[in-house]
């Protein structure tokens, strides 16, 4: 018999086992060419060069995400695959078989597993292509034609990628298997006896843990300036090492606490799946961890795409509260443009606000000075009574701002209160900020400070006033019309101007924010697979090592419903252990999240956790069947 | 004092394979083991041995003939109550240990109890006592792989007779020891039986070993040659079994 012809045997027996890593596989390496063809796809071509632009940047960068993802589940992949082939073909040797030609055999079997998943990726990819596109565009509410054709730069760019890291990982373990000694590979299987950990090192790690975990979080939601980049990356390294290490330590020595107390350990079938938690721990705890990760990080991804879709709402409701904005250093524009739109359209909102522009003498030598224009209280609620807007927080006092901003989609400054603010000499305490659009485009150009009327008065002889009526046409179709009219009213004189401003009610320049959410929604999708899949992996991987003790309690007349539900209590301990680290881990980085998107995501995070659990609790149901399947043989 | 039966077999037919190209294991055994008995039963390879022992424990069915125990035809018997019977009234040692790796010595030895519902006080005492017996007071925190194959196999006594079963069934319990860890499982397992804790029916090819029994039953081509009794002197009754295994001939291994 040939080599090929083995590993084909091989492969064709251990494709069942190994078909939910085949199907995870696959299914990114569909999401992968997906997104890859969107970039040749002229599908967003309609949305000008701009939006295009801007979307196939963003799938250049949900592909590295990818690649990056993709690059360690293979490696995942083929370590638990090499693993388990090890135990099998240790057997080889005794057939005469040389390393290199056992190496050959497991590179090949590796190969044909990948090279299957890449057949059905792709196949699929292909297939749903224009599914794809369809989901893609009804997530983020586009209403463009679908293109079903796909391009074969797409495929090749993705075969390319996944080959590269395939074969990455198939010749590392070809390495891996031509290096091992013959005793190490007939050994493999018996590594698993092993179960005693020194408790010192197991302390040692859940304290590290749970001080890197702490750490992690608390920079994750500690507000600031820029300096927040910084604390949100060393946040990310943080609790990716600290999950690591409360799997590897404080779970394990929880565990052992409740193990040792003999009286709550022998309660019925507890003692059978306590034991094997134990036991699991040490030989699986990273793959929980990568679990949690990987969980932690759907939640995020879904979190970020609600978000993203919800701040997209509210910028196009920032960006169009007013039509038209009239800006002049003169007082009584208003009433005349009134007249010029109410020839052509009912106003179905409008309303005047003054501001006050500081001389550059006044705002003093000092560059701390915060160069921005102030609105007084009062103008602002008299703004609110005309036009839809909130201005639900109480008047500052005389020694305290409010910083009026524009709507970023997302910022790394997320502090936003308690900072000093000097204006014209003055300190003021900054006490909150709001993107309310009183001054709608005008907002998005210039800082303001909202200050009491009192030190609007103080403040008033050491600037400029300057006025602003806004409008908000009843009929857009008169946009352009109206628009030519009011140009009437632009112009400069001595020392007086009117500026005329108009949004375009049609400008679709910031369309490209909404291809986030359905972005956001596969990535949480790939993650969630992906995760589901690894712990099938190892569920099964533990199975084929599990049948005998399983025979041994059967023929110790261990009942098989006893048995059945200690596996259940076993596996949803495990899955449930890896939802809770998220549950935690995933709090603190939707809030930091939410600090970022200036926005509340409690709502979202809890659906997104939901989401989280019921797909696991699929995951966790298959798991037991597979398990039980498994070692009842 | 009425002696009790604890198990009792009668015309034991076992076959296997397809009809028409059935070979017969067992040919009409017929067995009775009496409370506080402990039976070895000695034979060369393919006498037997471990098809009576599986049917006898419930692992296997008889094709032919009738198995009580506890009272009642296995035959008869659901499979869940089979189980039942299993975990409550018989005990097994295996060649092979079969101790779980997950769990610690104590763990395994108080397993049967505790998946039995007993109180977790009741399973601590038991379980204790019983490895005071069999020596192991030192090792009740190891785990299998800390343990030597004597520790282990009286580790496995120690589970099997937890639930103070009414037999103790044994499948060459020495198989896998040297020969001093072997004598010190028999030295062990007479003293329960000679303590009236334990019925016991082992099988085994060692007559060193077969002589902590007090009865020995030959079996050969399915079917039981003799049965001899051990009387009051060990060695001399190792001699009588080393005999009769050279008058039987074949391969004892």
């Amino acid at each position: 018999m040939t080599m090929w012809k083995l590993a084909w045997m091989n492969f064709r027996q251990s494709v069942k086992n190994y078909l939910s890593l085949v199907v995870s596989l696959a299914f990114t390496v569909l999401v992968f060419m997906n997104f890859q063809n969107l970039i040749y796809s002229e599908v967003f071509q309609v949305l000008g060069s701009h939006n295009k632009e801007y979307i196939d940047l963003l799938v250049q960068m949900v592909s590295f995400v990818l690649a990056c993802f993709m690059f360690f589940f293979v490696g995942y992949a083929t370590g638990v695959f090499l693993t388990r082939r090890k135990k099998e073909i240790g057997t080889y040797v005794f057939m005469g078989l040389s390393n290199q030609k056992i190496g050959e055999l497991y590179s090949i079997e590796t190969m044909l597993m990948g090279l299957a998943a890449l057949g059905l990726g792709l196949g699929a990819g292909i297939l749903t292509a224009g599914l794809f596109q369809m989901v893609l565009l009804a997530l983020g509410g586009f209403d463009l034609e679908v293109h079903f054709l796909v391009s074969p730069k797409p495929v090749v760019i993705t075969a390319v990628v996944y080959l590269g890291i395939y074969l990455f990982f198939v010749g590392k373990g070809y390495v891996n298997i031509v290096r091992s000694s013959v005793l190490a590979m007939i050994q493999a299987a018996k590594q698993n006896e092993y179960v005693r950990q020194n408790r010192l090192f197991l302390s040692v790690r859940a304290v590290a843990g749970a001080g890197l975990l702490g750490t992690g979080y608390y920079l994750a939601v500690r507000k600031g300036g820029p300096e927040v980049m910084a604390y949100a990356f060393t946040a990310m390294v943080l609790v990716m090492a600290g999950v690591y290490l409360v799997f590897g330590g404080l779970i394990p020595l929880v565990f052992w606490g409740l193990a040792g107390n003999k009286r709550f350990l022998y309660r019925k079938e507890r003692l059978l799946w306590v034991s094997r938690v134990i036991f699991c721990m040490k030989k699986n705890y990273r793959t929980y961890a990568m679990v949690s990760i990987l969980v932690l990080c759907s939640v995020t991804a879904l979190a970020m795409g609600v978000a993203m879709k919800q701040r997209y709402g509210n910028m196009v409701h920032f960006e169009n509260i007013y039509t038209f904005q009239l800006l002049s250093s003169q007082k009584g524009v208003g009433p005349r443009a009134e007249s010029i739109i109410r020839k052509y359209t009912d106003i179905r909102y409008q309303g005047e606000i003054p501001f006050l522009v500081l001389d550059d003498q006044a705002m003093g030598p000092d560059p701390g000075d915060a160069r921005a224009a102030i609105l007084s209280y009062s103008n602002v609620v008299g703004l609110t009574e005309t036009a839809p807007l909130e201005c639900s927080f109480p008047e500052p006092g005389d020694d305290e701002v409010i910083k009026v901003s524009q709507l970023y989609l997302m910022s790394l400054i997320t502090r936003r209160t308690g900072m000093e603010v000097k204006i014209a000499g003055k300190s003021y305490r900054q006490t909150m900020e709001t993107s309310e659009p009183y001054l709608g485009y005008l907002q998005e150009q210039i800082s303001f400070y909202l200050v009491s009327d009192r030190e609007y008065e103080r403040l008033r002889h050491l600037g400029q006033e300057q006025y602003t009526w806004n409008y908000r046409i009843s009929d857009l179709a008169a946009f352009g019309a109206v628009k030519e009219a009011l140009e009437e009213l632009s112009g400069t004189g001595e020392g007086c101007y009117t500026a005329r401003i108009a949004v375009d009610p049609g400008k679709n320049d910031t369309d490209w924010v909404r291809v986030l959410y359905p972005f956001c929604f596969f990535m949480f999708l790939v993650f969630l697979m992906a995760s589901g899949s690894m712990m099938l992996m190892k569920v099964y991987n533990d199975a084929l090592d599990e049948r005998e003790r399983c025979q041994i309690l059967r023929r110790m007349g261990i009942d098989g419903k006893a048995l059945y539900r200690a596996i259940v209590w076993e596996l949803g301990t495990a899955y449930g252990l890896c939802f809770l680290v998220m549950i935690l881990s995933s709090w603190f980085s939707v809030r930091a999240l939410g600090n970022m998107m200036y926005t509340d995501l409690t709502a979202v995070y809890a659906g997104s956790v939901l989401a989280v659990f019921a797909s696991l609790a699929v995951f966790c149901g298959l798991s037991v069947t597979v398990y039980w399947n498994n070692v009842t043989v | 004092m009425k002696e009790t039966t604890i198990a009792e077999v009668r015309n034991l037919v076992k076959s296997y394979g397809a009809r028409g190209f059935q070979s017969r294991v067992l040919k009409g055994i017929s067995l009775t083991v009496l409370r506080n008995d402990f039976i070895a039963v000695m034979g060369p390879s393919g006498s037997g041995k471990t098809t009576l022992l599986n049917i006898l424990s419930t692992i296997d069915r008889p094709t032919e003939g009738t198995v009580i125990l506890d009272g009642r035809d296995i035959a008869q018997i659901s499979n869940r109550e089979l189980s039942r019977l299993r975990r409550e009234k018989i005990g097994f040692i295996f060649q092979d240990y079969n101790l779980l790796d997950t769990m610690t010595l104590e763990d395994n030895i108080v397993l049967p109890l505790a998946l039995g519902g007993v109180p977790a006080g009741e399973c601590i005492r038991k379980g204790r006592e019983l490895a005071g017996m069999f020596g192991l007071d030192g090792h009740l925190g190891k785990y299998p792989y800390q343990l030597s194959g004597g520790q282990k196999q009286r580790g496995a006594a120690c589970r099997a007779l937890a639930t103070d079963p009414e037999i103790l069934f044994a499948d060459e319990p020495t198989g896998a020891l040297d020969s001093r860890s072997g004598k010190e499982l028999m030295e062990c397992l007479s003293r329960v039986n000679d303590q009236g804790r334990a019925t016991i029916l082992m099988v085994t090819h060692d007559p060193f070993c077969a002589s902590y029994a007090k009865d020995v039953c030959f079996l050969r081509d399915g079917q039981i040659l003799c049965r001899i009794s051990r009387g009051t002197d060990r060695k001399e009754f190792c001699d009588r079994i080393l005999d009769m295994q050279a008058a039987m001939g074949g391969d004892f291994s």
